[in-house]
């Protein structure tokens, strides 16, 4: 068989647009994900334990099953509750944020256990609050910790984002599939895809060892 | 302005304060010593309520620690210094002073910097307002935390081992600070093993021995002339 880079050629922009919609997704679903997870995390550390254990069945429950039977449930099963249809973004995006929350919930709870017990109760023992310590003195030592790991689940979210095609949401891979459905050029279009992915995941890898590398200058520990 | 009534603290099967009874007045000087283990820091940070009693009441500066909310209150008016300075490492020296102040007194910024200022001159580092915590040494470290403690303007002050974790040669500068603050009044309780700042500062030195107040008393009555066995036994060890 040949290559066909005709095909390549045209097909390119219209996979790009997809690639637009796969970042986008991605990028909106990991800042709901750290948005969620920075709460869940510091919920699993709760002295509470209703609290605790919410978050821990939230956490377990999504860890334990697949990406791509939570979005069957959201975008098929809840629609049957509700008896509204739900928008395939909507869905996709509220998939990827649930299950990106969870993962970034323990990153979250990692991040601030490592941070040294004395800062709290040096926090503490000034009068602040619970909330105020956490806020001002732990979350912001912590993040600088969690940059790595939460790369790490940037790059994971941008490439378990191809799943939200099976609903029809038309980022990069349902981009390729329907090209494909339309011109037969599987080899060339998964080719394609596959270095469009990768191109992304390098980006985002190497920024994250940017930022990870100018914290640590003025990393003042 | 602190009593402490039947204080136990219990950390799981280990009974580590067995009924604490004391009471500390205004502008007095109080040093605990004792053996390591034997519950001085526990009791200093129940004070705090930094670790919660298992029994017993405490009251500062006759509020109880009852609820949260008066636990933040006294917290407030009791500063603490740590062994390990635990300083924010994140934020100048001039922010770790103005940070509680700002946010919990509710100080303008100027006013909480102004205060910042003259803490940190009155401790001997005016110059390093706008250094980090890590380009500090132990010493001048520790004093910032005295500061910053300071910056609340509390009615007491507890120093939790200030000077265990420094240099040798960095002790002085860092008890220097405190012996300042006990002449100007300043009610303190101080855990310690330097017996020379027991002795010069202390109005009251209180030796504690396996969760108990063993003896009290004077510095010179406990340092030349102590009643207690174990007092004895101690004291000959690091004296």
């Amino acid at each position: 068989m040949t290559f066909d880079y005709g095909l390549v050629i045209d097909s390119f922009p219209l996979l790009l647009v997809g690639a637009v919609v796969t970042i986008q997704i991605t990028a909106i679903s990991v800042s709901c994900g750290m948005l969620i997870g920075m709460f869940a995390g510091m919920a699993r550390l709760s002295k509470s334990w209703p609290v605790r254990m919410l978050a821990t069945v939230y956490v377990d429950f999504i860890r334990g099953t697949p990406l791509l039977v939570q979005i069957f449930i959201i975008y098929f099963a809840l629609p049957m509750l509700s008896g509204h249809r739900i928008d395939a973004f909507v869905a996709a995006v509220t998939a990827c944020s649930v299950n990106s929350g969870a993962y970034i919930a323990e990153i979250f709870r990692a991040g601030i256990q490592s941070i040294d017990k004395g800062q709290t109760e040096a926090g503490r023992s000034l009068g602040m609050s619970w909330g105020q310590t956490m806020r001002c003195i732990i979350l912001p030592q912590a993040f600088k910790r969690i940059i790595p790991p939460l790369g790490n689940e940037f790059i994971a979210m941008l490439k378990d984002s191809s799943l939200v095609s099976v609903i029809g949401f038309e980022e990069l891979t349902r981009r390729g599939q329907l090209i494909i459905a339309r011109t037969y050029g599987s080899f060339e279009i998964w080719l394609t895809v596959a270095f469009i992915y990768l191109v992304m995941t390098l980006a985002i890898s190497r920024l994250v060892d940017y930022l990870e590398r100018r914290y640590k200058i003025d990393d003042k520990h | 302005m602190i009593s402490i009534k039947n204080l136990h603290k219990n950390f799981g099967k280990l009974h580590v304060l067995k009924g604490i009874d004391c009471f500390i007045k205004e502008q007095e000087v109080v040093v605990v010593i004792g053996p390591s283990g034997s519950g001085k820091s526990t009791l200093l940070r129940c004070i705090n309520y930094l670790e919660e009693p298992t029994e017993g009441e405490i009251m500062v500066d006759n509020i109880p620690l009852t609820d949260e909310a008066n636990i933040n209150r006294v917290r407030a008016e009791v500063g603490m210094v740590f062994q390990r300075f635990n300083l924010f490492p994140h934020k100048s020296v001039l922010k770790n002073v103005t940070l509680a102040p700002i946010m919990v007194r509710k100080l303008p910024v100027a006013e909480a910097e102004q205060i910042a200022r003259d803490l940190l001159e009155k401790v001997g580092l005016s110059d390093k307002a706008l250094a980090y915590p890590e380009q500090l040494s132990g010493g001048q470290q520790q004093r910032v935390a005295i500061a910053r403690a300071l910056a609340m303007r509390p009615k007491v002050m507890l120093f939790d081992e200030p000077t265990s974790a420094l240099d040798p040669e960095m002790i002085k500068e860092v008890l220097d600070v405190m012996k300042t603050l006990a002449h100007e009044g300043m009610t303190m309780v101080v855990v310690t093993h330097e017996m020379g700042f027991a002795r010069e500062v202390g109005d009251r030195v209180i030796f504690m021995d396996d969760g108990r107040i063993v003896e009290e008393g004077a510095p010179n009555a406990i340092f030349s002339n102590p009643r207690e066995e174990r007092t004895q036994a101690f004291l000959s060890k690091i004296l």
